[in-house]
């Protein structure tokens, strides 16, 4: 079953188009990612699919039925920028997000509780949400997002600014909740980040979707065709360019795009030639890398 | 629904443990009763205060006479005013808490004595000094040197005091008796009554009444209007408001936050009334000021009803406000143009309660945006409207208030989701039409 479902969803402000088009479907217990730059309309699509804004055209369906409120009460969205009552402690907060998904009182405060102690919070159950750290305010808004067991985690770049021990955490408590089965949309520019997690992306540029799957499909798609070579000496070999298509100089280590029908021993060969070679691996490319084909060809 | 509810009671709890709400709670009335006190406990004092005159007159026994005269009409003043204040008290008899002034009369009229006793005044050596030569008496313009040139209630008594004294030297000399002289001199008090036959509040107690209240209904409206405004940028520029939306409906959202911040102000009203009942005859009354007559029930029962209406249609605009803007700055230019027809009242305040009945003071009491406080003013001004004039009145208010929020509700709604510049009039006028 399809745990959400956008079908050619359009959703304009004034002039600007903010989502084209998007159709996209979420199977119930993956991990999903919706990845593009800033301004791509990842937000705008997730406020759609939370009911803050309505599509101006195109349907959305929420646990296979047209949206409709309810179904609010078994979504946790933590949103992009977070969004907190400084002035409340954290406790009073958490219960009041919590009975408005429809807890009660009691129980959201139960399971406030088991929350902040499980992430490490629980001494600041009485504090004002501004006296606390970033990282700390983060944690809270992450509890507020999970706190009514919602069926549908909805993370707009959950990781941003934590450190990471933290994001670490914040992480296996979502690998948690894939084991029990939850569905989880994370949205971010971060591809690195969301590669290790996601089962499926959509990628999307300008408000419509560029790239679309599995994420192990997409990748085989695009084929081994990046080598990652760490080296001591020079560097010329980067400029041949019947060889090289492509490179990101990382500093430590350069991942080179071969150029089509380029053979990967040849360029083994160029970089010994003239360098030390202290690793030299074919890998599949980086989401990063695929976002920026992709993207560059459809700008063109 | 609920969820309405729970918005409502978290603006309201949280708003209930500040100190802000603590400290306007306590002020507020500590202030208000001071400004009311303190002047009449000092106008008091200054009464009580024995004074040193001297009567300058042309003969002695004319100066013997007005210096008897003032002293007089002291004490029968103070009489009158001690039987107006407590009725049931029998007259004491001699002068309120104060003894007779030191009256000295001098017949030395030339201009350098004048000089003399000018400089003992500025020195403080004297209080005053009435210059009552026969040529001023027969010219009724009598120069009177004083240092509180400015004080009116002392210097109408010095001016009643000698035109009595002038009055009972004439009937004197024509051979009335002093019963005769009494009974003439005495000054006959003016009973208004309204054509029905109703027994008018004096004019005294309405400006306690009325100006009091409004005062507070203004600031209470104001406030709490604000304070909306500013909960809805906070929740906007902290970025909660998605938080929240994401299972609140824009409208609840918006309510709830009227109905919690409004309870607030409400509370806050209850409090203020009982603390008035309490210290209503206490000891800060004996400066005069009868707090029984500003808390009355039928104009508490009034003033919640309009603060409560008031409250309504203004906080509805504020919220629009609010969500219009970005910051704090932008916000308080744009809330100017909500605040100013909430200011109108106060200019009108005086002409209200002077002409409770003029077609004026019935135009700006039936019109939505000053009737909250021009009706409540009539309400408690000297003649107070008719049942029909009132549910007109609240009708229309109601209805405006209807409107209104329907309005800002859509304003709210799409007000609350952009960030960025301000909003233009037209693209405000796209928002009410899209949402």
């Amino acid at each position: 079953m399809q745990t959400i479902e956008l079908n050619h969803v359009r959703k304009t402000y004034d002039h600007f188009v903010a989502v084209d088009d998007l159709s996209l479907g979420i199977e119930a217990g993956t991990v999903y990612g919706l990845l593009g730059p800033n301004g791509a309309g990842k937000t705008s699509t997730i406020r759609m699919m939370i009911g803050i804004t309505q599509p101006d055209s195109g349907e959305i369906k929420i646990f296979g039925k047209p949206f409709e409120r309810k179904s609010l009460q078994k979504i946790g969205y933590l949103p992009e920028e977070r969004g907190l009552y400084k002035k409340m402690k954290v406790f009073d907060q958490l219960v009041f997000l919590g009975e408005l998904h429809g807890m009660s009182r009691a129980d959201a405060g139960t399971r406030a509780r088991e929350w902040c102690e499980r992430l490490d919070i629980a001494e600041k159950l009485q504090s004002k949400v501004e006296e606390l750290s970033k990282g700390m305010q983060q944690k809270i808004q992450f509890i507020a997002a999970l706190l009514h067991d919602p069926e549908f985690v909805i993370m707009d770049e959950p990781f941003y600014g934590l450190d990471p021990v933290n994001a670490g955490l914040l992480k296996d408590v979502l690998l948690d909740l894939k084991r029990q089965g939850k569905t989880i949309l994370f949205s971010t520019h971060r591809m690195d980040q969301v590669e290790k997690l996601c089962d499926s992306i959509c990628l999307i540029n300008r408000g419509q979707p560029v790239l679309q799957g599995k994420l192990s499909q997409v990748k085989s798609k695009f084929g081994k065709n990046n080598v990652q070579i760490e080296y001591v000496g020079n560097d010329d070999f980067l400029q041949q360019t019947q060889l090289v298509g492509s490179y990101n100089n990382y500093g430590n280590y350069v991942e080179v795009r071969l150029a089509p029908g380029a053979d990967s021993q040849e360029l083994l060969r160029a970089v010994a030639a003239r360098s030390r070679v202290n690793k030299f691996e074919l890998v599949e490319p980086s989401l990063e890398e695929i976002f920026k084909e992709v993207v560059g060809k459809t700008d063109a | 629904m609920r969820n309405m509810l729970l918005i409502a009671r978290r603006e309201y709890l949280e708003r209930i443990r500040t100190k802000a709400f603590l400290i306007m709670t306590i002020l507020i009335p500590a202030i208000m009763g001071g400004s009311l006190v303190l002047p009449a406990l000092f106008i008091k004092k200054s009464q009580d205060k024995l004074k040193h005159l001297v009567v300058v007159a042309s003969d002695q026994r004319t100066g013997n006479y007005m210096a008897e005269q003032i002293n007089q009409q002291r004490e029968v003043e103070g009489r009158e005013k001690q039987q107006a204040e407590k009725p049931q008290a029998r007259p004491s008899g001699g002068l309120p808490g104060a003894g007779r002034w030191t009256i000295d009369v001098d017949t030395n009229t030339s201009e350098s004595n004048r000089a003399a006793l000018s400089d003992k005044v500025k020195l403080k050596l004297l209080d005053g000094v009435i210059w009552a030569t026969a040529e001023n008496l027969s010219a009724r313009k009598v120069p009177f040197i004083t240092r509180d040139v400015s004080s009116f209630e002392e210097n109408m008594q010095v001016q009643r005091s000698i035109t009595r004294a002038l009055q009972r030297d004439a009937l004197e000399a024509r051979g009335f008796s002093d019963a005769e002289i009494e009974n003439l001199q005495k000054s006959i008090d003016l009973n208004p009554e309204s054509p029905s036959g109703v027994q008018v509040k004096s004019i005294e107690s309405t400006i306690f009444t009325s100006i009091f209240p409004l005062m507070v209904l203004y600031m209470s409206v104001l406030l709490y209007g604000i304070n909306v405004m500013n909960a809805v940028l906070e929740e906007k520029s902290s970025r909660v408001m998605e938080v929240v939306l994401s299972s609140v409906e824009p409208k609840y959202l918006m309510a709830g936050k009227l109905l919690g911040v409004g309870a607030v102000g409400l509370t806050q009203i209850f409090i203020w009334a009982a603390i008035g009942a309490s210290v209503s005859g206490s000891a800060i009354m004996g400066s005069g000021v009868d707090l029984k007559k500003i808390v009355g029930g039928r104009e508490l029962a009034f003033f919640v009803v309009f603060y409560l209406l008031g409250y309504l249609l203004y906080s509805a605009m504020y919220a629009a406000v609010g969500a219009m803007c970005n910051s704090q700055q932008e916000a308080q230019q744009l809330s100017q143009l909500v605040t100013m027809p909430l200011v109108i009242p106060l200019f009108l305040i005086g002409y209200i309660i002077q002409y409770p009945g003029a077609p004026l003071s019935v135009a700006a009491s039936l019109f939505p945006l000053t009737s909250p406080l021009m009706m409540y003013a009539r309400i408690a001004s000297v003649q107070p409207p008719g049942w029909k004039e009132i549910a007109l009145s609240i009708a229309l208010l109601a209805v405006t208030i209807y409107g209104v929020v329907l309005l800002c509700a859509k304003i709210y709604r799409v007000g609350i989701l952009m960030y960025g510049k301000k909003p233009t009039l037209p693209e405000i006028v796209k928002w009410i039409k899209y949402a």
